[in-house]
């Protein structure tokens, strides 16, 4: 508790005056969850910028995943429905889905994840990101997670076992 | 502190691939909606190739239609991992659980599916090791004993692992195992001086090794397990 609440005042001292700049906050596990972003309880995040919103998959996922040597994402121009899968990481044998948090239309993809799969360990919330969509549905945003809720949800799931 | 976990066995003996993914979608589905608990399939396979994800067909040294001849069939599945065979005498496990509900991740998941081979081997005095980094699966020295190959959608898995107890080896000469080339195959058979039990023996120690490092402290076994489910029987 006293170290999240150093961590958060430091970050706050830290903190750029541009809104729209992430800044982070520190969960018990040590995997990053950035604020300004909103998050699913399947591990995935969500940046919310003018008209677009960019998905990725968190710190906290990739970690659990291991390293990731396939991705693969729909195309542009195709729809992603809330909850519903768009995509598939490929790490230790295993295929995962990707689930969408949000409504809307997929406006580009990141291309450069097939031939550097590795950035969604090494930059999850940055080069690591996935798709970037044209939301349909502002309440759908409304209802995913804070970081501070996520970064929570996160502790209470590593807790329970 | 995690309640009771339960897990239910459905002892398959031989099924057909497409029959055995068939249910595996429906399990799949059933356990998203927690209509069923967790559930283990043990089973063998008619001779089967198969494909991950990746499609990494240029693994396959034989044309396609040469397999009618040697009595296998080919099948594209949407789990990780490269090529591999499946045959009998190959004890097979697909565990359809909820890892958000065991709070495992794939990696840790893979882990323990690695562990389940290796315990199980070590019954019989073959000291067999987790693959390195890239190498998933289950190798006593450079070669490999076990492998790994899973689906995980919306937190539930499919797909799962096979052990080699004794299948015919020649069949693994028609691909390159799981993409890595220059690494042989072997089995329980070859690795161990102890003599065998049965094959029923052997495949219910693998899941005994699950159950156990899974942390199931109830496992139950389907009576009747069948292809079809309870609606779909033939009245």
């Amino acid at each position: 508790m006293a170290l999240r609440m150093w961590a958060s005042s430091t970050a706050n001292a830290l903190k750029i005056s541009c809104a729209s700049k992430p800044h982070l906050s520190f969960s018990r596990c040590f995997s990053t969850v950035l604020d300004g972003l909103k998050y699913a309880e399947s591990h995935e995040w969500v940046k919310h910028e003018g008209s677009v919103a960019t998905i990725g998959i968190t710190d906290h996922a990739q970690d659990h995943l291991g390293e990731v040597v396939f991705v693969e994402l729909p195309e542009p121009g195709g729809s992603v429905s809330k909850g519903k899968g768009f995509g598939a990481v490929e790490s230790v044998k295993a295929t995962s889905d990707v689930n969408s948090p949000i409504s809307g239309e997929i406006v580009e993809v990141n291309s450069k994840l097939s031939e550097a799969p590795g950035m969604i360990n090494s930059s999850p919330y940055e080069e690591g990101w996935m798709i970037k969509v044209k939301p349909s549905s502002s309440s759908e945003l409304e209802s995913l997670m804070s970081s501070k809720e996520y970064t929570e949800f996160c502790e209470e799931e590593d807790a329970s076992h | 502190m995690r309640g009771p976990l339960k897990l239910e066995v459905w002892k398959m003996g031989f099924v057909n691939y497409l029959e055995a993914l068939k249910l595996q979608e429906k399990l799949v589905s059933d356990r998203k909606l927690c209509r069923i608990p967790d559930t283990l399939l043990s089973l063998q396979h008619p001779p089967t190739y198969t494909l991950g994800k990746r499609r990494t067909d240029h693994n396959l040294l034989i044309p396609e239609s040469e397999l009618k001849n040697i009595g296998a069939e080919l099948h594209y599945t949407q789990r990780g991992g490269d090529i591999t065979f499946h045959g009998p005498h190959q004890a097979i496990l697909y565990p359809i659980i909820s890892l958000r509900e065991m709070g495992l991740g794939a990696r840790n998941y893979v882990e323990k599916l690695e562990s389940t081979m290796i315990e199980l081997s070590s019954l019989y005095g073959v000291k067999a090791c987790a693959g390195k980094k890239c190498e998933t699966g289950v190798w006593v020295g450079e070669r490999k004993i076990g492998a790994i190959g899973v689906r995980i959608s919306s937190g539930i898995t499919s797909h799962g692992l096979a052990f080699n107890i004794d299948p015919e080896l020649e069949y693994f000469k028609h691909i390159v195992p799981c993409g890595i080339t220059d690494k042989e195959v072997t089995s329980l058979r070859r690795e161990t001086s102890t003599a065998l039990p049965s094959e029923e023996v052997i495949q219910e120690q693998l899941i005994s090794c699950f159950a156990r490092l899974f942390g199931y402290n109830t496992v139950v076994q389907k009576e009747n397990p069948s292809i079809l489910s309870d609606h779909e029987e033939i009245a």
